[in-house]
Order: structure tokens, then C-alpha cells, then sequence
């Protein structure tokens, strides 16, 4: 493991600033590097990938003796040296040819690893067909009704999706929308219907848009390549409580609740008014002479004289009244 | 004249944006993604021409989500067209975890609880004696107590014998040993809090706010108890330090000779039951059967 570095300057400590976890994060970073042995399939589907998701990539050009699924630590040391959490790998072996892996860190540690195979691939430069800018938020389709119940196709679809998102944008320019990926995942070739036998596709497509006649455009695509049919391989997922911790939403993130206001089963905005306890003392009751209020100490005054009366009413006892 | 007539003609033009579907799609807008979850044509996509029955499904599916981005609010700027984008829904994980808060120092807590806002200061003053702009502190700053004085005024208080060009720089000194020793102090505490939440989300899961000066203290002892064993003598011969506190071993307690006969009895059960009873190793019987046969 690499030490805690203490910065020495303002600027290592601006850049080690940048670093430090964010409530609202950057784009994650990708590293495509090669295994000790790969074919030029892996190479270009490497670069091509790559070419998807830059700027935020690093392309390492030597192999690397590295295996993932057997020991990680390398994985780690990479993503802590150029703080990179996403990787695509790619090796060719006698074992597993063609072998794409997609892995995925969190906190320095490995979080989810899937391996691919490539079937079939086309490259960037095999399609001579007009190419999106570099640095474009890509749109995602992925068919296929596996997405939805295949723990494995739902982990590729997190992952894909995860690694060519880009920036986290308020707003996006129409024009801007060039590419679409498309991910499609066919049923399982063999027949104990595990979903993982079952190959996906992926295609890039640049959109054209077209006039309708009407304000929304018309779609025309146009395959603009990378095409890989992909098989699954070995897989490896994040712990329950692993994957619970980086789901994790920071208070600052989640939507305020609004107090009060709620939308009722028809679509309308129902308001809730808190008034406080009324006051009945105010109350205006019908108006009678002998309900009039009165200063308290009219009151007062009042009472003492009855008492007054009360008192010479018994102290006329009967010596008295000789005495008089 | 028939309108609809014109209108089917100008329409019939160009090619259709609705696309039909079984299943509706899911959006994510934020992420501009569609998910169709339509079975799809088995035949076809073990067919040659795959890649083109992918193109014309990915099209359809595009075209919903192209129809559905042009339904949000736009608003119109120089550079083009704008789609305000919804909230990501689906769940991705964080890259890095999520930031810890930083415990306030003594001045942030106090500053807090009076209410004192921080403002901005410019970073220039005026010196009206020098009739420049100064830094309000560092190199050349405003806040050098006169330390570029070349004379100093003998008060009649002062002891006329004393350096107080030395004085000032001591002062000086003083102060900034006495703010260092306060961020030492700050950051102490921030590490104590930090390790004593750790450990009691480890412990109990229940964060106690305790006492912050005890909790260094505690530590402090703790990290002395720890430094004693370096020595060839386990502390025995150590100078002690001033203020420092009385180790606790485990003390050995010795029971009068002549007590109370009921406990002394109750103790002795209490062992005959830990070495024989019920839940001890042999579990009540004295003489392991199988194993003393085995034996003899």
C-alpha cells in the first residue's frame, strides 16, 4: 500500500484536496490495460472502448501481469495511484480467449468484477460511417426483458451504464445527443435456461434526426461501431453490506420532503393548513347584560361587598340587638 | 378545398416518430437510458442478418426515448436547444464513500452557539501613516505590532533598564506558541472523537457524545501505560512524571482466615460445581467411563 502522503505544497495539497470523497462526486474514471497476453481483437476492442468513454480514461500501454480474479491488490494500487475506480481489462489466454474484464472499485477495494468474452468484434475503424465527438453523453438502450430478471444481465447493465454515463448534467443540448448504445441480451442458448448462457450484443449507433413534420424529429441510426457479442464468464459481485454502504445517498442529495402538500390519487395538489387551537374565550356569543364581562377587579370589588353583607347579616345576633 | 386531404399528403411526406410496443418502455432520464423488457424475435436473432434486426429494434426503442427527451421542459439559449434532465433513478454506486463531518474546533462550537457569521475581510487595509494599502497581515502586513519600530517611548511604568524590542518579539512568540499549542489541542480532539465514535459504532452502534477533555485524558494515560513497558525494567525504575497516574493492575485480595462459614461454604460449592457439576467439562461424572476402561 502506498503511504499517506502529508503535502508539502499548496499545490499537492489543492490536488490531493480533489481527491478526497466529494457529497457530489466527479465522473468516475476508467483505466483499460492489457494482461500479460492479448490479441489484437482485445487491442482494439480495448481502444475502442476507450475511445467511448474518454476524456475520463487512462490507457495503460504495457501489459500487466495481472489477474484479476485471482489476486486484486494490483487493481487497488492502480486505482489508488491514478484515483481511477473503473477498469477494463483485457487478455487472451488458451483457457478463456478473447477475455474482457469489468471491474468496478469503491473506497480502494474491488467492488464487483464481471468477465466477458468477446464472440464476435467489429472495431471503431471497420465501420466508415460518420463518428460521434469525443467526450458526448451517450444515450442507452438495452433490450431484452433478461435486464430486468438475470442477476448477472442486471449487474452488466449497472455496469455498462456506470462506466460510459459521463458528467451528471442538470441539462443536456439536443444536439449533443450523437450515439446511443445499444445492449441487447439474447435468450439462453442452452436449454437449462441458464440466462448466463445467453449472448449479448452490444452496438453503437450515431442518431440522425430527421424532420417528421412535427417537433419531435425522426430517429435514423447508423452503426458507428464498436460491435461486440459478449458471453459471460466468471463473475464476482459486492457483499450485501458492501454494495448497501457505496448505494449509500448523502443527506445533502436526497429531495427535501415537503411537508404538507401531498398529490392525491387523481393527480391534484392537496394542501394541508395547520391553524393552531382556536381561541373560545374570544368568542362573540349573543350579547346579554348579564354575560357582559367586567373588569376583574369590578369583580373583586363586588364580591367583598357581598361577603361585607353576609357577615352583618350574622353579627346581628340577639345580645346586640338588646345592647340596641 | 379539402384540408385533410392536403395534410395527409404533407404528413405522408416524411416517416412516422410513434413506434408500437407491447410492454411500455422504462426511462432514465438522467441517465438518457431505455429499458425494453419486449421478448424478442428468436428467429431473427439467430438469423445472418442480426445486425440488421438490431438496428431496426435499437431505432424503435431510440425513438420512444428520443420522443420522450423532447417532452421534457426545453428552454432555448444561444448554443442551441436545452432539455432539462429529472433526477437519476437508477442506483449506481459511489466511487469513494460518503464524507465524514469534521468535529468543530473550540472556536467553530463557540462561534456556533453565539451565533458569530464569518465575513469576508478585504485583503488590503489602509495605513494611514504609511498613506498606502497593506496587507492586513504576512510580509509587510499591518498587523506587525511595530516590529519595524526604530524607536520605542519609555513609559513611566516601564522598567527603564528593559530591552523592549526583546519584549515585543517574546510577546510575539508567545502568542503564536499559545495558538499552535490550541490547533494541536483542536486536532487531538478531533482524533479522540473520531476514534471513540468509531469504536462505539463498532461496539454498541450508539454514538455518545462524551466529555471531550476526559476522552483525551483517557487516551493520554492509555498511550503512557503503553510507553512504559519500552523500558528494560517494565517503568519500575522510571522517573515519574508530574501528574501522572497510579497504574491499575489486578490487585490480589486475600480473604480473612475466619469469616462468615455460609459464603466460605457457597465458595467452595461454587468450585466443585465449575470442576465437577453440571456444564463443567466432564458433565457430572467423576470417572470418565469409556476413557478409564480404555485405559486399564
Amino acid at each position: 500500500m502506498l503511504k499517506t502522503i502529508k503535502p508539502k505544497t499548496a499545490r499537492s495539497a489543492r490536488a490531493l484536496r480533489k481527491r478526497e470523497p466529494k457529497i457530489q462526486e466527479n465522473p468516475k474514471t476508467a483505466i483499460f490495460l492489457r494482461g500479460h497476453k492479448t490479441n489484437n481483437i482485445i487491442n482494439t476492442a480495448l481502444s475502442d472502448l476507450c475511445a467511448l468513454k474518454k476524456p475520463d480514461a487512462i490507457t495503460f500501454s504495457k501489459k500487466n501481469e495481472i489477474l484479476p480474479f485471482e489476486d486484486d491488490t494490483s487493481l487497488e494500487f492502480f486505482s489508488q495511484k491514478n484515483d481511477a475506480s473503473l477498469f477494463v481489462i483485457g487478455n487472451h489466454t488458451k483457457k478463456r480467449p478473447q477475455n474482457l474484464i469489468f471491474a468496478r472499485m469503491f473506497d480502494g477495494q474491488v467492488l464487483d468484477m464481471i468477465e466477458v468474452g468477446v464472440v464476435n468484434a467489429k472495431s471503431i475503424a471497420d465501420f466508415k460511417t460518420p463518428k460521434c465527438a469525443v467526450g458526448m453523453k451517450p444515450c442507452f438502450l438495452f433490450n431484452g426483458d433478461l435486464f430486468e430478471t438475470s442477476e448477472i444481465h442486471k449487474k452488466f447493465k449497472n455496469m455498462l451504464l456506470d462506466l460510459f454515463r459521463g458528467q451528471t448534467v442538470k441539462s443536456i443540448n439536443l444536439s449533443g445527443i450523437e450515439h446511443v448504445i445499444s445492449v441487447t441480451a439474447s435468450p439462453p442458448q442452452k436449454d437449462d435456461g441458464d440466462p448466463s448462457t445467453g449472448i449479448v450484443y452490444f452496438r453503437t449507433y450515431t442518431v440522425q434526426m430527421k424532420k417528421s413534420g412535427q417537433r419531435i424529429p425522426r430517429v435514423e441510426l447508423e452503426e458507428m461501431g464498436p460491435s461486440f457479442d459478449f458471453q459471460f464468464r466468471r463473475t464476482k459481485f459486492a457483499k450485501e453490506d458492501v454494495y448497501m454502504a457505496a448505494t449509500r445517498v448523502p443527506k445533502e442529495l436526497k429531495p427535501k420532503k415537503i411537508k404538507n402538500i401531498d398529490v392525491n390519487e387523481i393527480g391534484d395538489r392537496v394542501g394541508r393548513i395547520h391553524l393552531g387551537k382556536q381561541d373560545l374565550s374570544q368568542l362573540q356569543t349573543r350579547k346579554m347584560k348579564g354575560l357582559k364581562k367586567r373588569a376583574i377587579e369590578e369583580i373583586d370589588a363586588m364580591d367583598i361587598e357581598e361577603i361585607n353583607k353576609e357577615d352583618d347579616e350574622e353579627e346581628i345576633s340577639p345580645n346586640k340587638r338588646q345592647k340596641v | 378545398m379539402d384540408v385533410s386531404t392536403q395534410l395527409e399528403t404533407q404528413s405522408s411526406k416524411y416517416k412516422l416518430i410513434t413506434v408500437e410496443k407491447p410492454i411500455p418502455l422504462e426511462f432514465d432520464l438522467g441517465l438518457l437510458a431505455a429499458y425494453d423488457t419486449n421478448t424478442l424475435d428468436d428467429q431473427k436473432l439467430k438469423s445472418n442478418n442480426i445486425d440488421e434486426y438490431l438496428k431496426e429494434y435499437t431505432r424503435d426503442g431510440t425513438q420512444l426515448l428520443i420522443n420522450e427527451i423532447f417532452k421534457l421542459p426545453l428552454s432555448v439559449e444561444d448554443v442551441g436547444v436545452f432539455a432539462e434532465l429529472p433526477d437519476v433513478t437508477t442506483v449506481l454506486p459511489r466511487e469513494k464513500p460518503i464524507p465524514k463531518v469534521k468535529p468543530l474546533t473550540r472556536w467553530e462550537k463557540f462561534a456556533k452557539a453565539k451565533g458569530i457569521q464569518k465575513r469576508k475581510k478585504d485583503k488590503l487595509i489602509y495605513d494611514e501613516e504609511k498613506g498606502e494599502w497593506v496587507p492586513r497581515w504576512g510580509y509587510k502586513g499591518a498587523n506587525d505590532d511595530g516590529a519595524n519600530d526604530w524607536l520605542i517611548p519609555v513609559s513611566n511604568n516601564d522598567d527603564p533598564y528593559e530591552d523592549l524590542f526583546a519584549k515585543r518579539r517574546e510577546a510575539k512568540k508567545q502568542r503564536i506558541e499559545k495558538n499552535s499549542s490550541r490547533h494541536q489541542r483542536n486536532l487531538e480532539e478531533a482524533a479522540a472523537q473520531q476514534n471513540k465514535n468509531t469504536n462505539t459504532i463498532a461496539n454498541s452502534g450508539i454514538v455518545t457524545t462524551t466529555n471531550q477533555k476526559s476522552l483525551r485524558k483517557a487516551e493520554l494515560n492509555k498511550q503512557i501505560a503503553i510507553s512504559k513497558f519500552a523500558t528494560a525494567s517494565i517503568g519500575k525504575f522510571d522517573k515519574p512524571l508530574e501528574g501522572e497516574p497510579k497504574m491499575k493492575g489486578v490487585k490480589r485480595k486475600f480473604e480473612p482466615t475466619i469469616a462468615d462459614l455460609k459464603k466460605e461454604k457457597e465458595s467452595n460449592l461454587s468450585i466443585l460445581k465449575k470442576v465437577v457439576g453440571k456444564g463443567s467439562k466432564n458433565d457430572g461424572d467423576i470417572l470418565n467411563v469409556r476413557k478409564a476402561s480404555y485405559i486399564f
